[in-house]
């Protein structure tokens, strides 16, 4: 038997063809199996994530920040009220300390405080203060707000890997997408960087309402 | 894959429907730049109006110590959310000392009343020099080692108290030696080292065939031009693969090296050995055919040529998925979509380089039929076969690989006449083949009764009669770690011994390959008793597992990192993908005791 043209070819058109098939199976297979991916609904809905406004609410604003930046503070309590008053916004406060050790304190204490139930009353009190803080101002802060400390430390110690796990996730989402630093708002499905005053903010829950 | 399809779909809805000016990039915000002045150096940051520097944030470190650096007076907070400090507006100028290696200036700021950025940095060498990787500005400013002190630090791997060593890998080192030239030309040479494994082998006789449809119209030019054609697309369709790769990060090799993957290039194997036994012919459709034909036509078949070479490299590239996966995650480490494009079309060529022999010598290299060319035909047949074997071993047990090698080198033995009677007058071929086929037999014989007796090793078949080391003790040995606080305990656990973190996944076929090998070699084991040997199992690619591999810089399994007593990565010790005894031992001696 000799080899001829014909089979030469259609045998690399077999193997050209069959690569064709692996390939495609090994993309979707990609697609398909990587647990790593991040979805929209990571970053609106993890489960860890303490909520404010109202859990039911069908939008939710999530905003990242940092419990010493001055801006995320400054228009925190026009934020809240406005997710008061429209009562539908589910508002999930993401802790991405940037502002180094204190900041991470924070975060760690108000955590314990929600293990103990009081995730509101923490993150309110701290939201409160306007300048930057030193370790020994958080906790200042935070006894003036009725949390012991001690015990907030030692609940959040008890559930560290949970907390540290939302903490890793937060920042690594806020590189995924991009973000700079802090605030940084996501509402709907849109990411609005830098503080917003409640004209922009509204038309932004506008905006989301009209899109979704 | 997707998460940064989000980001971008994320952003472009704001720059469609916000008339809202964005904040700057930090970079564009401040501005940073350098000169050299006697023996400092004057940093200097150009400040965007309505944005600003807090003084108090900026500093200097060189090999984990402080240094100073001398900063004017700011301006005085006034504004009482700013607290108490002081911030520089416009521009602020600053000197440092020259401290005779690199360092690592540190700065955070915001936009006056909108985006307060994550803390910036930059690495510069001795002479001021900005190196390119800025990898560490934006940092994630978030380290778990924080929680009692004072402290904060955002470098990779402060977080599990560990010192990485800050030797660069492959790509970067030579990117930083020759820019991505080198680079290219590392590639280069990979791709032909590449060349002279069986993967290449399906592809001559696709190139044969494509030259043989030319038939006497075929000059050594013409030959050339369609090889050329062919190879190019072949590299094209790799660059391809090395922007995929640097655009998506670490995780395609977990794709390439999934147990799926590995059965689809094995059972491809099978087939294309099965025909050339003849049994069946492969067929594409008629449509394609007549399409391909009309491609082909009478101008030449370049267009053939080149898609032929596309697609075969769809067949070569999952089958040098182990290599290929070692230096993706090199491209994916860079992140740099064109020097991933380049590297990876390099590699494509170089693997060309044979089949340009064969265009150029093809009229007088090229069989004209006839018994010998049946014969290669069943021996690239038997190779296939090899191949698809040697594949699946990855993912097979071990005995079972064995008895797929004694099928195969029985079943050939066979077919070259191992149990015929030789007649008095047979030729010298046919002794010599029946020779080579009772060999055959023989190591098949030997694959055989290693499979009853439950080896592993294919080129150790009677090991579990030797009574050696058994493969059970090397695993047992390394204590398993998910999380970083499980690290931390681990390293702590330790005592002060030298450390070996292995970095594996149950879907990482090459860890397998490993912990068969060279983790069962007693030389590995006796230079490992002294060492703590910890296993990062990152199977559940979750976000402590990420968080983990961030810490360590690593970009998938399998990653070596070998510590000394102060926790601190010996420098050029680091081994990522297949690794044997010999690379093993070498980066075990690197840690000093």
């Amino acid at each position: 038997m000799t080899i001829t043209r014909r089979e030469i070819l259609a045998l690399t058109a077999g193997a050209g063809l069959a690569g064709i098939a692996g390939g495609a199976v090994l993309w979707t297979r990609g697609g398909g199996t990587e647990t790593a991916e991040m979805t929209i609904k990571d970053v609106l809905h993890d489960p860890d994530n303490p909520v404010l406004g109202n859990p039911e609410g069908a939008l939710t604003i999530v905003e990242y920040f940092d419990y010493q930046c001055p801006y995320c503070k400054m228009g925190h309590s026009m934020l809240t009220d406005v997710v008061e008053e429209d009562g539908d916004i589910r508002l999930v406060m993401k802790d991405w300390p940037i502002f180094g050790g204190s900041s991470v304190l924070a975060s760690q204490l108000v955590f314990g405080a929600a293990s103990l139930g009081a995730y509101e009353q923490a993150h309110e009190a701290l939201m409160a203060t306007q300048a930057r803080l030193t370790e020994d101002q958080v906790r200042q802060v935070l006894r003036g707000g009725g949390i012991d400390t001690a015990a907030a430390l030692a609940a959040y110690r008890a559930e560290r890997g949970k907390w540290d796990g939302l903490l890793g996730r937060n920042s690594a989402q806020a590189a995924e997408l991009g973000l700079q630093g802090t605030p940084a708002f996501i509402i709907g499905a849109r990411i609005h960087p830098g503080a917003l005053d409640e004209t922009r903010l509204r038309s932004a829950i506008a905006e989301a309402r009209r899109a979704a | 894959m997707f998460a940064p399809l989000i980001a971008a779909l994320l952003l472009l809805a704001g720059f469609l429907t916000g008339a809202q000016a964005q904040p700057l990039q930090p970079e564009d915000a401040f501005v940073f730049s350098v000169k050299r002045e006697d023996d400092a150096l004057i940093l200097n940051w150009r400040i965007a109006d309505g944005y600003y520097l807090y003084r108090s944030t900026f500093a200097a470190d060189a090999g984990g110590q402080s240094l100073p650096l001398s900063l004017p007076e700011g301006e005085i907070y006034e504004d009482p959310y700013f607290g108490e400090g002081q911030i520089y507006r416009g521009e602020v100028t600053a000197r440092l000392e020259n401290a005779g290696q690199p360092v690592t200036l540190h700065w955070q700021g915001c936009q006056q009343d909108g985006i307060c950025y994550a803390p910036q940095s930059v690495r510069l060498d001795a002479d001021g020099g900005v190196l390119a990787d800025g990898a560490a500005a934006s940092g994630s400013g978030w380290s778990p080692q924080v929680a009692d002190s004072a402290t904060s630090s955002d470098t990779a791997g402060a977080a599990s108290g560990l010192t990485l060593a800050e030797d660069e890998g492959l790509v970067q080192g030579l990117a930083a030696r020759g820019g991505g030239v080198l680079v290219v030309a590392g590639f280069l040479g990979f791709g032909l080292l590449l060349a002279f494994t069986p993967c290449v082998f399906p592809m001559f006789p696709i190139v044969a065939g494509m030259l043989a449809r030319q038939g006497e119209a075929l000059t050594a030019r013409r030959g050339l031009l369609l090889t050329g054609a062919y190879v190019l697309a072949m590299a094209a369709a790799f660059g391809l693969l090395g922007i995929a790769a640097a655009w998506s990060g670490a995780n395609l090799q977990m794709a390439l090296q999934s147990p799926a993957a590995i059965g689809v290039i094995a059972a491809i194997f099978v087939l294309l050995a099965l025909s050339m036994f003849g049994f069946y012919e492969l067929q594409m459709p008629l449509a394609l055919q007549n399409r391909l034909g009309r491609v082909a036509g009478k101008r030449g078949s370049l267009g053939g040529a080149m898609v032929l070479g596309f697609t075969s490299a769809l067949i070569v590239g999952p089958c040098v998925t182990a290599p290929l996966a070692g230096a993706l995650i090199y491209i994916a480490q860079t992140g740099d979509v064109m020097l991933g494009a380049a590297a990876l079309f390099a590699l494509g060529l170089g693997q060309g380089v044979p089949l340009l022999a064969i265009g150029i010598f093809g009229p007088r290299i090229l069989p004209r039929g006839g018994g010998w060319m049946e014969g290669a035909k069943r021996a690239f047949g038997v190779i296939f076969l090899g191949f698809a074997i040697w594949l699946a071993g990855r993912v097979l047990p071990g005995p079972v690989t064995l008895a797929l090698w004694a099928v195969l080198l029985v079943g050939t033995a066979v077919f070259l006449g191992a149990l015929d009677r030789l007649e008095g007058d047979a030729s010298r071929n046919r002794r010599l083949g029946a020779a080579l086929g009772i060999l055959l037999l023989f190591t098949g014989l030997l694959q055989g009764f290693g499979a009853a007796l439950g080896a592993h090793d294919p080129l150790r078949p009677l090991a579990p009669l030797a009574g050696g080391a058994a493969p059970a003790q090397a695993q047992a040995q390394f204590a398993e770690v998910t999380t970083r606080a499980g690290l931390e305990q681990a390293l702590a656990q330790a005592d002060g011994r030298r450390a070996l973190l292995y970095l594996t996944a149950d879907w990482c076929v090459t860890c397998r390959a490993i912990e068969r090998g060279p983790l069962t070699d007693p030389a590995v084991h006796a230079a490992l008793a002294d060492m703590a040997a910890i296993k990062l199992d990152v199977s559940d690619f979750n976000a402590e597992a990420q968080a983990l591999m961030q810490d360590l810089a690593a970009m998938g399994p399998p990653t070596m990192i070998f510590l000394d007593a102060a926790r601190a990565e010996a420098a050029g010790s680091r081994l990522i993908g297949e690794m044997d005894s010999a690379a093993l031992l070498a980066s075990i001696g690197k840690v000093s005791p």
